[in-house]
């Protein structure tokens, strides 16, 4: 390729910062940029210094790390660590004078601040025009969902000792974690679950037979924009792909909504992602959130609420949608909302059965931060062991032995998810040494892959087809892994031990980048499967 | 009341998960003492033989990251942990653990300054982790969590406010 002129350099670090963001925009190892940079003398792209006095009198000033950041425009924990940085450990005795500008009641409210989806939910589920960042609400979910864990949730209701749930029909219940169930325990709490929903006249149960929960959810319409769930399930923030706030919560805390209707949730700060540019060839809104994942660590949206713009993601579908708010999970994220369009208008026709108001952002809602990514020259990318945020691109992962490949899940087992890797598995077959499972996200989608022939391409390139449900994700049953074996999965987690042994390990990509991997028997990048 | 916990600690690092606490094979677990015996079984096999009841956990942060299983909370709690101190919890392990009743301390500085094997004292009437050389100031939980984690857990909260 073409060395990119000094002048350009200068150009793409005040814009990138670091080599290796300037090398994926330009398709090139970091190295390779960091080797340009010396030769025309660039010097490497370096944090604004903050001196031990301007840092201590910030300190002194605020005593607080969000505050004294503001200051700076850099975040709390970017303060915090120039405070240890100078050894700035206790809060200050007496505070200066700026500290006594506290925030009056009401502040946040006034013409010239905005709110937030969260912000705007939140207050109308309470009968507000807005509430505060940090307040705490008492509010009553739409949709209260529990999976096979309802068996807990369930025990700790009686423990409550309240005799009806506060409102059958906002309950739901889908059984997808061990279905059909994998051990005589599970089968006790499945039958326990039946009998209550009958006992408590809960009519919308879904038994083995239907899917995923969260897809279950989506597809039957239990869902709506703007409105407020919450499920005994960490992914329950995938209803956001409708423009609904939605998150998850334990068992003990489902039973005390059940008795009481009520949950208390603080107002969360919200980070405002903006992701534009075209999907390259082999390239998924998985990769675009798995990169995005690596950028902010797993913690990086830790309590917080995430609005996604831009026109990749208007451009989306709402499975892709999907992907992005159940992934946000795994930075963290309490809500992960895509604003409510025609996409998701065309997408309920026909399954909302009740009218909705969608919510979107003011023009000014402050955010605590807001972050920018194009993603038109972004590569096949692959969570490795043992973090969700350990991302790398195909090249620097690709050749790694799989013993096992599996598609599907909440995350990725949709139709376009079984259709591209039908797409790349049609007339070949998954590598000997290599087996390949997929588990459809639902009997709808089941059904649907059977009419076009794709459950017929799987069976025929080898592959196990599962029944819908969660089974080999969090290492209940159906396909766990041995000691020393590896797994390249489509679905969100790749904890330590999560799909069976604490030896194995779980790396995570999109479908295509799966039926590569099952193919040739080791992490392959799909696109030398696509351009042919 | 609570007001004061003693006990060793056991020092983790980052990111400690919650299938690295509670493995997803015992899920239908609904014994509580049962829950007990795989607490953090994934980070060391042995860890819940290990354990002595008032011993407490150091972790760094995002502790309890993952999945909504509150076993990760309740086999801690059950298997004698009293508290568990951390740079900074994930939001749903810090619920549940709250909700179970379990005593929860977010602390950035902690984790630098504290030793594994070493005896502490958490005063939370005073917010401070006393060891033999040192105090640690740590900030006040909110008037709600810590109503909840006074009565034990939200089941007992709950059934305090609904005999009123």
């Amino acid at each position: 390729m073409r060395i990119p002129k000094k002048e350009e350099l200068l150009k793409l670090q005040a814009q990138y910062k670091t080599d290796k963001k300037i090398g994926q925009v330009l398709g090139v190892p970091a190295y390779l940029v960091a080797y340009w940079r010396r030769k025309k003398k660039i010097p490497k792209h370096s944090l604004p210094k903050y001196s031990f006095e301007r840092v201590k009198e910030l300190w002194e000033t605020y005593g607080d790390d969000r505050k004294a950041g503001n200051e700076l425009s850099i975040s709390k924990a970017a303060f915090y660590k120039w405070r240890r940085k100078y050894n700035l450990l206790e809060k200050p005795k007496v505070l200066k004078l700026a500290q006594l500008e506290f925030t009056l009641p009401g502040a946040g409210r006034g013409k010239n601040r905005g709110l937030t989806i969260a912000q705007k939910g939140l207050a109308l589920k309470i009968g507000k025009s807005g509430v505060q960042v940090g307040e705490i609400v008492y509010v009553e979910p739409d949709l209260a969902m529990s999976h096979d864990n309802a068996g807990l949730v369930i025990k700790q209701f009686r423990e409550i000792g309240v005799t009806k749930v506060w409102n059958p029909d906002k309950i739901v219940i889908p059984l997808d974690h061990r279905a059909p169930a994998e051990s005589e325990r599970t089968a006790e709490a499945h039958r326990s679950i039946r009998l209550f929903v009958k006992e408590q006249g809960i009519k919308n149960f879904y038994d083995i037979k239907e899917g995923v929960c969260h897809q279950v959810v989506i597809e039957k319409g239990h869902i709506l924009p703007g409105e407020l769930a919450v499920g005994t399930d960490s992914h329950t923030t995938s209803y956001g792909c409708l423009g609904a706030l939605s998150t998850g919560i334990g068992a003990t805390e489902m039973a005390a909504v059940w008795a009481t209707g009520k949950i208390w949730l603080r107002v969360p700060e919200s980070l405002k992602l903006t992701i534009n540019g075209r999907l390259p060839l082999g390239v998924y809104a998985k990769d675009a959130i798995l990169y995005i994942i690596g950028e902010l660590t797993v913690e990086g949206a830790n309590y917080k609420s995430v609005e996604f713009y831009g026109d990749t993601v208007e451009n989306m579908s709402i499975s892709e949608r999907f992907t992005l708010a159940n992934l946000s999970m795994e930075m963290g994220g309490k809500f992960a909302i895509v604003p409510f369009d025609n996409v998701t208008k065309k997408y309920l026709k026909g399954r909302a059965k009740r009218s909705y108001q969608p919510i979107y952002a003011d023009e000014n809602a402050i955010y605590e931060n807001e972050y920018e990514y194009n993603i038109s020259r972004l590569e096949p990318q692959v969570a490795c062991p043992h973090n969700v945020d350990n991302v790398k691109s195909i090249d620097e992962v690709k050749g790694i032995k799989i013993d096992q490949v599996l598609l599907g899940s909440c995350t990725n087992g949709r139709i376009d998810d079984l259709e591209i890797a039908a797409r790349l598995l049609k007339g070949k077959k998954v590598h000997p040494d290599t087996r390949m499972l997929v588990l459809p996200g639902s009997k709808s989608i089941y059904l649907e892959a059977l009419k076009r022939g794709m459950i017929k391409t799987f069976l025929e390139a080898n592959c196990v087809v599962l029944n819908p449900g969660c089974g080999p994700c969090l290492g209940a049953h159906e396909g766990l892994l041995a000691k020393g074996e590896r797994c390249l999965a489509t679905t969100n987690r790749n904890f330590k031990g999560r799909m069976g042994s604490p030896e194995s390990e779980v790396y995570l990509a999109s479908p295509a980048t799966a039926a590569a991997t099952a193919i040739r028997g080791e992490i392959s990048d799909p696109r030398d499967f696509l351009k042919k | 009341m609570l007001k004061e916990i003693k006990g060793r600690v056991w020092k983790l690092g980052d990111n400690i998960d919650t299938d690295v606490i509670y493995p997803g094979k015992c899920l239908p677990i609904l014994d509580p003492q049962e829950m007990a015996k795989h607490a953090l079984e994934g980070y060391d096999k042995d860890f819940p033989d290990k354990i002595q009841k008032g011993d407490i956990i150091l972790g760094g942060s995002n502790f309890g990251c993952g999945s909504s299983r509150e076993q990760a909370a309740t086999s801690l709690k059950f298997a004698g942990i009293s508290c568990v101190i951390a740079k900074s919890f994930s939001r749903i392990f810090f619920r549940n653990a709250i909700n179970q009743g379990l005593a929860l301390v977010q602390s950035k500085e902690a984790y630098d300054l504290l030793k594994e094997g070493e005896i502490i004292t958490v005063d939370y009437v005073k917010g401070e982790i006393v060891t033999q050389n040192t105090k640690i100031p740590f900030p006040p939980l909110p008037e709600i969590v810590m109503g909840i984690l006074e009565d034990g857990g939200l089941i007992e909260h709950l059934k305090k406010s609904l005999r009123k």
